[in-house]
């Protein structure tokens, strides 16, 4: 029952947002944070076309032993991915959450490029406000 | 609730053996120049019969048309195409996306070897200790992955719904994977040439997966 770290990846691929809650995962370096996120892209791309019946959507849900990365892919292409414990259950609801403060205190900011990495306190204290500080 | 295919990669990332269950989108035979190995699977073996000079273009192949959707594959063994060749000739030009949308067995077989390395890798990175993909899912099924120490690695894919398979694969392994393959006088294994296939391996590990309460 606990959530270990947000990404927010845009549509090319690129971490635009990266933020770690507790001490439950390894902190890693921003490089290594920015080659995995464009790793995840890829593989998001892949998995759609395994599909052994129809279409289908990019993975969801990525488990190892210990965590789990649950994935939220928008209508627009932006990726919002939370790194949680196996046995948290609504890590779909947060994300949901995520997304609305994005759209809030991100896409409505007028000083925001979209695409380029957020740096906005506002959605920094919305995430805070919705995670904990970490 | 049920079980979709399964894969069986060596160390060399070369896919060793193939089976399939469920299937509603089977795979396209293995293109000639693939290079998928022998005995892995007789549904998907690239088919000797066809001759080289229409291989140069993959949409008019009468190949692409033995996709069937009934997820049997219907081009195994035969030298010509059971169901009659369609007769517009336009098809090519028509319906490239759609055909090109069902991958052929090579293609499948590197891109699934391609998603677990990745992600076995990202997650050995994210858990800074020596930490297992288990499984990921998407909206219409689930793939599990059981590596052994001798880095055999067996991939499931199932209904999306499914608990965690590993120890299916776990028992694919100690059971008919070490009888009739690592025992057997017969295979050669880690030879980089040929796939594991064999009568009665293919046999139990049907059986075996046939008699799970997730197979229906």
């Amino acid at each position: 029952m606990a959530i270990h770290g947000l990404w927010v990846i845009n549509k090319a691929g690129g971490l635009v947002y990266q933020r770690n809650f507790g001490d439950g995962l390894p902190h890693l370096t921003s490089n290594e944070y920015l080659v995995l996120a464009g790793t995840l892209h890829g593989i998001h791309a892949i998995t759609s076309r395994l599909s052994p019946t129809g279409s289908s959507s990019g993975a969801q849900e990525i488990c190892g032993e210990t965590f789990k990365m649950t994935i939220l892919l928008t209508a627009t292409g932006t990726k919002f991915v939370l790194l949680t414990s196996l046995a948290e259950p609504n890590a779909g609801s947060v994300l949901q959450k995520v997304y609305e403060a994005y759209a809030d205190a991100v896409m409505k900011n007028p000083f925001h490029t979209p695409e380029m990495p957020i740096r906005s306190e506002g959605f920094d204290t919305r995430i805070t406000a919705l995670i904990g500080s970490g | 609730m049920t079980i979709y295919s399964l894969y069986i990669y060596d160390r060399h990332c070369a896919c060793v053996y193939y089976q399939d269950w469920h299937r509603t989108k089977g795979p396209r035979p293995a293109a000639m120049e693939g290079g998928i190995l022998p005995a892995v699977s007789p549904a998907v073996y690239p088919r000797h019969e066809e001759p080289t000079f229409e291989s140069a273009s993959t949409y008019s192949s009468p190949r692409n048309t033995l996709t069937s959707s009934s997820g049997i594959v219907v081009a195994i063994n035969d030298d010509a195409p059971r169901t009659p060749l369609p007769q517009q000739t336009q098809t090519s030009t028509s319906q490239p996306s759609a055909l090109s949308s069902i991958l052929t067995f090579d293609e499948e077989s590197k891109l699934v070897y391609g998603v677990v390395l990745s992600l076995r890798n990202m997650v050995k990175k994210l858990s800074g200790k020596d930490e297992q993909f288990v499984n990921y899912k998407t909206s219409t099924y689930k793939m599990h992955l059981y590596e052994t120490l001798s880095g055999y690695k067996f991939v499931m894919l199932t209904d999306p719904n499914a608990d965690s398979l590993r120890f299916v694969l776990r028992q694919i392994y100690s059971g008919p994977f070490l009888e009739y393959v690592v025992r057997n006088p017969l295979m050669s294994m880690d030879s980089r040439e040929h796939g594991i296939d064999n009568e009665y391996f293919r046999m139990s590990t049907d059986r075996m997966i046939r008699g799970l309460t997730i197979f229906q």
